[in-house]
């Protein structure tokens, strides 16, 4: 038998029963479109979080001033109200090895008041240096300078959408130069701020920038600062920072059992492997559970095709006496299961394809589909195809002659 | 002439629940080429063993069989079925088409398995369905849209179609009326006339007498084998 006819045989018996075929693939197409739209919408996820968090930059360590046992019990103080980093501490760390930058802060929250609408923002205090420390771009203006920072100057920075809610969307650049009323006292704004993204654990785009003195002296009313940014000279470096970092911290606070530390470090490498752990785990828990449609699919195609068997067991009893070897037989059943899971895995995937994209659109979080799973998918469906074909064809296969023919 | 069929001593026992059925007892018997043989005998004597055993589908437990000169008495299961496909043409009680299939590729089948080009193809069915007169504007009709004595016509062009030196047909008028088996059975004599060695199985004596010899078999052994004169018209 040759390719051609083994073709022609197949597409002829697959269309004879249309019905029975379509359901028969459809159970296929579920299964690999499940699969797929899982594992793509799992990626995608994974990707915007590592790359959420990679904007933040990996190479940075974030202390934030807590109660002592903040991991165990008691009672929780929220952040900000425990006073124990200070300016004294950013500039000790300034000095360690392996640091490139640090950059504290201070933060409150308040009615920006424009000319023609208002935002209730964070009011995020920082140094003329924390541009660069924290990787902050400009769209327009320019940053606080340490000027600012001395003279306690009512001036500030928008965030980008901060600046569009204020001054409307393609507007951001027209801010600059504008003044705009904070708590009753008259704020000029010097620059606007590319959009960031949420980085970390502050929304920088919906916040305004103010002198780290203004903020504290206006605001808070207090020299202490809710949280301190270090940045590493490199990703590699970040643990061995981190505990320069903890040490230099607990001596200036004169504190000798780390456990009663008053303040809490966050390493973002950290958080971005255990975070990509949490959705890698998601992701094939998804893909687990479609890859049992597609087992049930499989099964779908085992029972067509035994049904087929047994339906046509005069055909291929009078096959056998016109002279079709076993393997002419078994290659035909094979054929026919390995195409039913070929068209479907080529649906299916395009289905996949398209609910990923469509779901990943609705999340936000966008979907990756990896040639790979593609290429999987196709493998997959060969495989089911000769597995679950493979029992049939042999039954069909091994039928004698006589027999199948007498077969009613 | 060469002998197209030579049996020798031929037996065949089936082992089924304990009980051991002799169903040939020691069968001998030559076919020269371009013989009419008809092998009668009631139920259970026997000849649908013998067919099946002529016809390559089965082995014999005991005994010799050459067809057309090759000892297929111990072949292999695909061996067997190279036999069936080159050198035998079969035609079956119920036909046995494929029923949503058209006359032209029921007949176009076993050239699937002889690897013939599938531009020759179409060429030779048309020949084997001039042979058994089946009209043209039928050919591409569905199997099961033909009447039995049509049918009856398409599977003996499929059994042409490979040029086989033997035609097996086992009661091929057995599901046709009487009028319609015997123009069946004029189309094997025609068949046979061009020189065609065809051996039928039949429990109809009217069939039979079409034949140029009837071997007649009871109990799994050959009671008579007779020249039969009558088809001399």
């Amino acid at each position: 038998m040759s390719i051609s006819d083994l073709i022609k045989e197949t597409i002829l018996s697959l269309t004879g029963n249309k019905v029975r075929s379509s359901l028969t693939i459809l159970g296929i197409v579920v299964g690999i479109a499940s699969v797929i739209a899982m594992v793509s919408i799992g990626r995608g996820s994974t990707a915007s979080i590592t790359s959420s968090i990679a904007s933040a930059g990996s190479n940075r360590l974030t202390i934030m001033a807590s109660s002592p046992g903040e991991s165990g019990g008691g009672a929780r103080r929220a952040m900000g109200d425990v006073e124990s980093l200070t300016l004294e501490d950013v500039d000790a760390l300034k000095k360690l090895e392996g640091v490139a930058g640090v950059s504290g802060q201070s933060q409150s929250q308040g009615q920006i008041v424009g000319k023609d609408s208002n935002i209730n923002g964070s009011l995020i205090g920082l140094t003329a240096d924390s541009l660069d420390v924290r990787g902050y771009e400009l769209s327009s203006g320019s940053y606080i300078s340490e000027r600012d920072d001395k003279s306690v100057a009512k001036v500030l920075v928008l965030g980008s959408s901060a600046a569009e809610d204020l001054y409307g969307e393609g507007n951001s650049a027209s801010a600059v130069g504008q003044r705009v009323r904070i708590n009753g006292m008259m704020f000029k704004i010097v620059g606007v701020l590319a959009e960031q993204g949420t980085s970390g654990f502050t929304n920088v785009d919906s916040s305004a920038i103010l002198p780290l003195t203004t903020v504290q002296r206006y605001f808070t009313g207090s020299e202490y600062l809710q949280s301190i940014t270090v940045t590493t000279t490199n990703a590699d470096n970040v643990d061995a920072v981190e505990t320069l970092v903890t040490n230099q911290l607990l001596t200036n606070h004169g504190i000798s059992d780390s456990t009663l530390a008053d303040f809490r470090i966050m390493n973002m490498s950290d958080l971005l492997s255990s975070l990509s752990q949490v959705t890698t785990t998601l992701t094939t828990l998804l893909a687990g559970i479609a890859g049992i449609s597609l087992l049930v699919g499989g099964i779908g195609i085992m029972n067509m095709m035994l049904t087929t068997v047994t339906e046509r067991t005069r055909e291929i009893g009078l096959r056998k006496a016109i002279g079709a070897t076993a393997g002419a037989i078994s290659a035909q059943f094979l054929a026919e299961s390995v195409t039913l899971c070929l068209v479907g895995g080529a649906i299916g995937t395009l289905a996949g394809w398209g609910i990923g994209e469509v779901a990943g659109n609705l999340l936000g979080t966008g979907s990756v589909v990896g040639l790979d799973s593609v290429a999987l998918s196709a493998g997959v469906c060969a495989f089911i195809g000769v597995v679950f074909g493979f029992y049939p064809a042999r039954r069909a296969a091994n039928l004698s002659p006589i027999e199948a023919l007498r077969y009613q | 002439m060469s002998s197209v069929i030579e049996v020798r001593d031929l037996h065949k026992i089936y082992a089924s629940a304990g009980a051991e059925t002799h169903a040939l007892r020691g069968v001998s018997f030559a076919i020269e080429e371009g013989e009419f043989v008809a092998i009668m005998g009631p139920s259970g004597s026997g000849k649908s063993t013998l067919m099946h055993i002529l016809g390559c589908l089965d082995t014999p437990t005991e005994g010799t069989y050459c067809l057309a000169g090759r000892d297929v008495a111990d072949l292999e299961a695909d061996d067997l079925a190279e036999v069936r496909r080159t050198t035998i043409g079969f035609v079956f009680q119920s036909f046995n088409l494929l029923p949503r299939a058209s006359v032209m590729r029921n007949v176009c089948l076993p050239m699937v398995y002889t690897q013939v080009d599938p531009d020759e193809r179409e060429e030779r069915a048309a020949d084997a369905l001039h042979a058994v007169a089946l009209p043209e504007d039928m050919w591409h009709h569905k199997s099961n849209e033909l009447s039995g004595g049509q049918m009856q016509r398409v599977a003996i062009a499929r059994a042409l179609v490979n040029n086989p030196s033997l035609i097996l047909a086992d009661e091929p008028t057995g599901n046709l009326d009487t009028a319609t088996g015997e123009q069946v059975m004029e189309l094997f004599g025609k068949l046979n006339d061009e020189g065609r060695t065809i051996v039928l199985i039949t429990h109809e004596p009217d069939i039979a007498h079409h034949s140029k010899r009837i071997i007649r078999i009871q109990d799994g052994l050959i009671a008579e084998d007779i020249a039969n004169g009558v088809r001399s018209s």
